[in-house]
């Protein structure tokens, strides 16, 4: 039975990583004029580096795991709950900022992540999400010039 | 030196004008309140401060990047000696002592020695980079292709061997970074590779989003999934900051020591602060005359323990300044944003800068100076105000982290799959901490390796394909006989029980 089954994940995405890059570099034009080495090369070699990497990190996660790592396996203790919260925060904001506009989508950010971290308060966390994305807001689109979408109907 | 003189008289002239002193304060205290605040360090304060670079002159840009890139060291100081939690990874030595000494009472006499030490640390490091980053810049000029990539192979090795506990996992990161860098269009062709039809990824990955994706997103990520809920526990109380004749005596050989360990340990790419702090308080303990005040005696906690580190930390971070501005090679993660963002102005930091931006790269060494000052008088009277920011709950803390990030992402380029990239590369950074993989070579290594490529095809180019030309070349020579060398360093350090963390 394998004691590192995560580790050996991560060697074996090492690995897979390394092939992409492989079939990539396969397919660009090696010419490389006076230099002799062209677009494909540098490919190649950071394709070849992933491949030794993987393979040195597959040998330790089959022998006895990754060299001094205190951690090991142990995900169990995990709160995915709260990370759940932080992630659901994180890619609403990134589906929605464009419909309902800057301000709203930040706060929606700030009220979740701050769930997971296990705050209890939601209305007080809206109210200082709200409060910490305004100024931001201003500041971006009058200060700086960058466009942040409005809210609906360019009200603000 | 007389014509140095009078450059730095010039850049004062710069650095005087009251808007860069504005961008310098705002620097100054961005840089405090994130040096404060765990969780959240300069390197991604940087990155999420890039979108200023399309509206800001670069002077004022780059002096502001500067002073929270200053501002983080001197901040770290004051979570490390009141909480025992140090704000950035290079305060870690300031903890062992400066948090016993304030449980004891002297939390005020830690605080005055950190932020003095600091400002003199820094004004010394920042009078070296003077005298020394033209004369470094004169003789890179000699440098060609040649000397220019063996130095990045150099700057890789020691950046990714170096930090973090295991060798193979810091160059694992370094290939993540480089592969990263491949992204885009090739340099010298233009041909785009890796894009897989996606148009976002013609212009590459931009690195903010990739620094922010692992250093905010991952931060977050990781602490809500394994770190405890609770705040970590009593804050020391603030005592009177006046040193008494007995401290200011124990700290001047302190701080000057450390500035004399920090300042060459920053001008090498050896990856942040850590190897000379931790230098620094070692030697401190061997010379010491108060052995038994030491923490690991049982001690009160004794104020070299605390001077020494917090001047190594800051003359490391002017010293870093010192190949940042002459080569172009960066030394830690926060280096390698700052390059980005003169590249964001089409400035190429590197020999000829002293050339071409001579009146910006001395505004920026002068506002430096400024800096410094503004800092002490930051960190030592309104050490209390900042100390309050330690009372912010931690999910409004990490929430607001993340907001802000997330606003630094978007900015850059008006585009959601950029948010959802991020939060992809949040996730790849918990897997790295979870792993003890360190971040910062990713970070060096994407924006190293496109720049690096570049070098590696002109150098061939000019050799006619000779790969020897890397061997022939004294100085590449050099470099690349080093870079085998720096290769076994880790291994003697982890003989020695040393073990490195890195900087975020």
């Amino acid at each position: 039975m394998l004691k590192h089954p995560v580790q050996l994940a991560i060697a074996i995405a090492f690995l897979a990583l390394a092939a992409v890059f492989a079939i990539g570099a396969s397919q660009l034009p090696s010419d490389g004029g006076y230099a002799g080495v062209g677009s494909s090369f540098v490919p190649w070699v950071v394709s070849a580096f992933l491949a030794i990497i993987g393979l040195l990190l597959a040998y330790q996660a089959v022998t006895t795991g990754f060299r001094s790592l205190d951690a090991g396996d142990a995900i169990g203790s995990a709160d995915r709950r709260g990370a759940l919260w932080v992630s659901a925060g994180i890619l609403l904001m990134a589906a929605l900022i464009t419909r309902i506009g800057f301000v709203p989508g930040a706060t929606i950010l700030f009220v979740c992540a701050a769930r997971g971290f296990g705050s209890v308060r939601p209305l007080r966390d809206i109210v200082i999400g709200a409060f910490i994305s305004f100024p931001v807001f201003w500041l971006f689109t009058l200060v700086l010039d960058v466009n942040l979408p409005r809210l609906i109907n360019d009200w603000l | 030196m007389i014509e140095t003189w009078n450059l730095l008289l010039g850049g004062f002239a710069t650095a005087i004008q009251p808007a860069n002193l504005m961008w310098a304060f705002i620097g100054c205290v961005l840089g405090t309140a994130i040096g404060v605040l765990p969780g959240i360090g300069p390197a991604l304060t940087v990155a999420m401060l890039l979108p200023i670079t399309a509206k800001v002159d670069p002077s004022g840009a780059l002096i502001m990047l500067c002073g929270v890139y200053y501002g983080a060291a001197y901040g770290g100081s004051t979570t490390s000696i009141l909480m025992n939690t140090p704000g950035e990874s290079s305060s870690i030595m300031t903890a062992l002592e400066g948090n016993t000494m304030a449980k004891h009472g002297r939390a005020g006499p830690a605080l005055a020695t950190a932020a003095i030490g600091s400002f003199i640390a820094g004004t010394i490091g920042v009078l070296l980079l003077t005298l020394f980053a033209p004369l470094v810049a004169d003789f890179a000029l000699k440098f060609g292709p040649a000397e220019f990539f063996s130095l990045m192979v150099l700057a890789f090795v020691t950046v990714s061997s170096v930090l973090g506990a295991s060798m193979v996992r810091g160059l694992a990161s370094l290939s993540l970074g480089l592969a990263i860098g491949l992204v885009g269009m090739d340099a010298i062709a233009g041909i785009p590779r890796y894009t897989g039809n996606v148009p976002e990824f013609i212009d590459g990955i931009e690195f903010v989003l990739v620094a922010v994706g692992l250093f905010a997103v991952g931060e977050a990520l990781y602490n809500v999934l394994f770190e405890p809920k609770t705040d970590p526990g009593t804050r020391n109380k603030l005592s009177s900051i006046w040193m008494t004749r007995d401290d200011w005596k124990r700290s001047w050989p302190a701080w000057l020591r450390g500035t004399a360990i920090g300042f060459p340990f920053g001008s090498v790419p050896a990856g942040g602060a850590e190897i000379p702090t931790f230098l620094s308080y070692s030697t401190e303990r061997k010379l010491s005359k108060h052995p038994k005040d030491f923490s690991s005696e049982g001690g009160k906690g004794a104020i070299e323990g605390v001077a020494g580190p917090e001047a190594a930390n800051n003359a490391n971070a002017a010293g870093a300044l010192v190949p940042l501005l002459t080569l172009g090679i960066p030394t830690s993660a926060t280096a390698a944003i700052l390059i980005g963002a003169f590249q964001n102005y089409n400035i190429q930091p590197g020999p000829l800068l002293f050339q071409t931006s001579g009146p910006l790269v001395w505004g920026l060494i002068a506002s430096l100076y400024i800096g410094n000052l503004m800092l002490l008088v930051l960190n030592l009277p309104l050490v209390g105000m900042w100390a309050r920011l330690l009372t912010i709950p931690k999910p409004q803390l990490y929430a607001g982290i993340l907001v802000f990030a997330s606003i630094g992402v978007y900015g850059m380029r008006q585009s959601s799959f950029d948010l959802f990239l991020m939060y992809v590369i949040g996730v790849i950074g918990v897997i790295m901490r979870r792993f003890d993989f360190p971040v910062a070579p990713v970070i060096v290594g994407m924006i190293l390796g496109p720049m690096s490529e570049k070098q590696l095809r002109n150098a061939l180019s000019i050799s006619q394909g000779d790969w020897l030309i890397f061997f022939k070349q004294p100085i590449a020579c050099t470099f690349m006989v080093l870079t085998i060398l720096v290769m076994f360093v880790p291994m003697i350090l982890r003989k020695r029980g040393v073990r490195l963390s890195e900087d975020d």
